[in-house]
């Protein structure tokens, strides 16, 4: 027997071994990756020993701020749930979202530069705290912008960016959460099946339907393969590619007409043609180049955002994976699996707005410690030029004759001229969703806009007023 | 001998003991107050007094194993200090009253081979305890592995693991010759004639059995696994725990398809993450725990184990996650010393198993050993998600009186087959 019970030791000596290298795993290995996870709130709890630092608006309203209990301090957002899913929270028991999280290491003076003041602080006797972050952001367009949203009944989203700067002016996301409840209603918003917690503005994959003619027409016009006044027939209202047919919103035909008024007519028999002739490879290379298919560069927590592009069972797919020239034709008109943010679609009109650069998004104006002195500063910065100059142009007054004469007659004012491109994408089993991307004065633009509204009622428009309202203000008319 | 060389041993378990209930104190002086640290006194008066009874009943006994228990034990009893002082008085009554059964079985069963006589009693009791815990037991986390007599809730189980391995120690000693001939191939595996198969199969029938009605992976994989263990140390022959374990496998497919609650804990260690606020929290919250230790720990009583309110984190921290605490504030170092500890209390009874003459002392010593390997393979595996999760304690160290008496009746049965194995010797 003595033979087998040292074998049988010998097995429970690799148990044992096993047990250790598991361990290890755990504590040596995957240490980073534990303690970085979105659930792990250990280190929320230790840090709330801290007095983190204020998140200020553009004009210093303050947007975050702390309450002090004993020795430990919990965070009072003051105007609730004006910019939630921007903000985030701060919670012992949920842990830590949006900017929060990502710029957890400054708000609680744990960022090297921080630490640095903090202990020249200690030296000089004063108090320690976390930095101070200011944002870009403006209340003013914000409250317009959520409550246009909330008038509506609906759930969408909205961004506005600054032409110039690329700086986040607003961002909206409904339904929204007020973060000062977040412990008492986290069943309950966890629950509820219009998922307030998700930050539809850079999170929410939506079917850009006709918005996408954007990167059509602008790849279109780039490569010099049509111009804005290329000819085009359309007597039926629907087209045969390959064996499928494509058709015009109610078959309406438009007989002969130039690619600027299938722009604002949105005729999806043209763009099919269009996408034909162009290709594959040239849209997506395009598509790559106003950045689908990598995600924005932008300040919230890495998966707290979505790249654009083509989807499937819920994956991003390759950009080089292999289409038919109908599938070329369908995603020419924004549809065969096409899925972008809000977010990503600002982008796009501020870039088309900034004579073809594309600015990088941020909401960070600037890090300040306590006693004011800047650590750091916003800067913005061309993230890339997708288009020519001249083709920006192009596009832009396509995009005037959308308002003027076309599908976004609604955002007509004679306050401001406004330029853009509506989409309507149709959802299966509910109502469609209604874009607009564009931007405004359009002689001189300032400000860049993407409105998504869910589950559109009637067709077409909805998103337009939201959009009027929210540009109005962010021009102060 | 033996006795002066167990005292030498207890000398670093003293000193251990009273660093450790000195850096919780100091860590955590204002939630406890200085009367508690008398717990750290009792226990050493307990353990004195152990070991002077061994000096008398039992002077040839193992030198290792007691020092080696009191060590976990002690670890045990500090960390539930640390994070409940009440439920460390509590531990300590437990301790009390598994020393107390540990005194008895030294004094009168110091014989302990007349139990050979009786296993199929003692067998029978164990199947009788586990039948009444699947009859009137009550379910917690959807496992049915209590009973409750008034405010008293026991684990019959930690009981009938025990006996069980005195009922299989004696009957497979009896049967090991024919066990070992075969007759027939099945698969191409010699095999010995059907009837005295017979055992296997109802052993694998009772532990399939308690996986289906207890819902309890881990309890069926424990005994499943004893009575492998020592059906190969009786027989020699690798066929049995191969044919067992294809059995226990199939067994455990079946059981994931038709039985929901074993379905679902399943799903939960495959990935914990996809719900970690609900179904997945305990797991997840264990992992954070074991990974926020790192190398070296957060140190005795300054891990982040409680919520303000003083409950803990992670659910049935002081019994089955104990070690994810430990994990945590002692770090891979601490926690891979406390693995070393069950490894060399292992060897100490494989030695044990070795070193006796008889086949039924042996057997009984394989059994018991593997019992406690096994067992802490089981709650440290799922406690790391290397198997799916169960509710079982950690021999020694968990809080728990069914497993402190039943762990401490397993520790006398060694000590008295080392003490008799070891007189022989000297005479």
């Amino acid at each position: 027997m003595n033979s087998s019970i040292r074998k049988l030791f010998f097995l429970m000596v690799l148990m044992f071994g096993g047990l250790v290298a598991v361990l290890a795993w755990w504590q040596v290995v995957q240490e980073q990756n534990l303690a970085e996870n979105p659930h792990n709130t250990r280190k929320v709890f230790a840090q709330m020993r801290i007095e983190r630092g204020l998140i200020l608006d553009n004009v210093r309203g303050e947007l975050a701020t702390n309450r002090r209990e004993g020795d430990l301090y919990y965070r009072v957002y003051p105007r609730g749930d004006l910019a939630a899913h921007l903000l985030g929270y701060s919670d012992p028991i949920y842990g830590r979202t949006g900017l929060e999280r990502s710029w957890n290491d400054y708000l609680t003076g744990t960022a090297d530069e921080v630490e640095l003041l903090n202990a020249l602080n200690t030296l000089t006797g004063k108090e320690n705290r976390g930095a101070d972050l200011k944002l870009t952001l403006d209340p003013g367009i914000q409250s317009t912008a959520l409550s246009a949203m909330q008038d509506l009944g609906k759930r969408g989203a909205i961004v506005v960016l600054d032409v110039k700067t690329g700086a986040v002016l607003a961002m909206v996301s409904t339904p929204t959460y007020d973060p000062n409840l977040l412990e008492e209603n986290w069943d309950q918003l966890n629950a509820d099946a219009d998922a307030p917690l998700l930050n539809r503005a850079t999170q929410g994959l939506y079917t850009p339907g006709s918005s996408f003619k954007l990167i059509t027409t602008a790849a279109a016009l780039d490569t010099g393969t049509f111009q804005p006044d290329s000819k085009f027939k359309d007597d039926k209202g629907s087209i045969d590619i390959y064996g499928n047919t494509i058709r015009n919103w109610r078959d309406l035909p438009f007989g002969d007409h130039d690619l600027s008024e299938a722009f604002s007519q949105s005729i999806n028999t043209t763009f099919a043609q269009v996408g034909d002739r162009l290709g594959q490879e040239t849209l997506i290379r395009y598509m790559q180049a106003f950045g689908l298919y990598s995600k924005p560069p932008f300040e919230l927590p890495a998966d707290e955002i979505m790249a654009s592009g083509r989807y499937q069972d819920g994956k991003l797919m390759s950009p080089e994976a292999a289409m038919d020239p109908v599938q070329v034709a369908w995603m020419a008109i924004g549809q065969e699996n096409l899925q972008v943010t809000p977010l990503q679609m600002a982008m796009i009109a501020q870039a088309i707005a900034n004579g073809g650069r594309m600015m990088k998004p941020y909401v960070v104006d600037s890090v300040a410690d306590f006693d004011g002195t800047i650590i750091r500063q916003g800067q913005p910065r061309e993230l890339a030029k997708p288009v020519s100059s001249g083709t920006a142009d192009d596009l832009k007054d396509m995009m005037i004759k959308v308002v003027n004469e076309g599908t976004g007659s609604r955002l007509k004012t004679d306050k401001v001229q406004i330029a853009g491109k509506t989409g309507t994408a149709e959802v299966e089993g509910r109502g469609p969703n209604a874009w607009f991307v564009g931007f405004a004065p359009a002689e001189d633009p300032q400000v860049a806009i993407a409105v998504v509204v869910e589950d559109a009622d009637s067709f077409g428009g909805i998103s337009g007023p939201v959009a009027l309202k929210t540009i109005l203000a962010a021009l102060g008319l | 001998m033996e006795r002066r060389r167990e005292l030498v041993n207890f000398l670093p378990v003293l000193l251990l003991m009273l660093v450790g209930f000195a850096s919780v104190y100091a860590a955590r002086s204002e939630q406890i107050n200085a009367g508690s640290l008398t717990y750290g006194l009792f226990f050493i008066g307990l353990f004195a007094g152990a070991h002077l009874l061994l000096r008398v009943a039992a002077p040839h006994a193992d030198p290792y194993l007691l020092p080696l228990a009191a060590l976990l034990s002690a670890l045990g009893i500090m960390m539930i200090y640390r994070i409940d002082p009440g439920l460390a008085a509590a531990q300590t009554k437990w301790l009390m009253v598994g020393l107390g059964l540990f005194a008895a079985i030294v004094v009168f069963l110091r014989d302990y081979r007349k139990l050979d006589d009786y296993i199929y009693l003692l067998g029978a009791l164990g199947v009788l305890l586990l039948a009444l815990t699947i009859i009137f037991g009550s379910e917690i986390n959807g496992a049915r592995l209590w009973l409750r007599f008034g405010g008293l809730s026991i684990q019959p189980g930690e009981f009938s693991k025990v006996l069980i391995t005195i009922f299989l120690a004696g009957y497979l000693n009896s049967k090991r010759e024919l066990l070992s001939t075969t007759t027939w191939r099945f698969l191409g595996i010699p095999m010995p004639d059907l009837k005295h198969l017979l055992p296997l199969v109802t052993m694998w029938g009772l532990s399939f059995a308690l996986l289906l009605l207890m819902n309890d992976l881990g309890t069926s994989l424990l005994f499943f696994g004893i009575f492998l263990a020592m059906t190969y140390v009786a027989t020699g022959r690798l066929a049995y725990p191969m044919l067992g374990g294809i059995l226990f496998t199939g067994g455990a497919i079946l059981a994931y398809n038709i039985k929901y609650t074993v379905h679902t804990r399943v799903d939960i260690w495959l990935n914990p993450w996809t719900d970690a606020a609900g179904s997945g929290y305990q797991i997840v919250q264990s992992l954070f725990a074991i990974g926020d230790g790192g190398l070296f720990g957060t140190g005795l009583g300054k891990g982040y184990l409680l919520f303000q309110s003083g409950e803990p984190i992670i659910p049935a921290l002081h019994t089955d996650f104990i070690f994810s605490a430990i994990a945590e504030e002692l770090g891979l170092a601490g926690a891979t010393a406390l693995i070393i500890l069950f490894m060399l209390l292992c060897y100490r009874g494989f030695k044990i198993a070795i070193t006796s003459d008889d086949g039924f002392s042996k057997l009984l010593a394989v059994g018991l050993s593997a019992g406690l390997a096994l067992q802490t393979f089981v709650i440290l595996g799922g406690v790391m998600k290397l198997i799916p999760l169960t509710g079982i304690t950690l021999p020694f160290v968990s809080y728990g009186g069914s497993s402190i008496v039943a762990n401490y009746a397993s520790l006398a049965l060694l000590l008295l087959i080392s003490h008799r194995t070891n007189a022989e010797q000297a005479s």
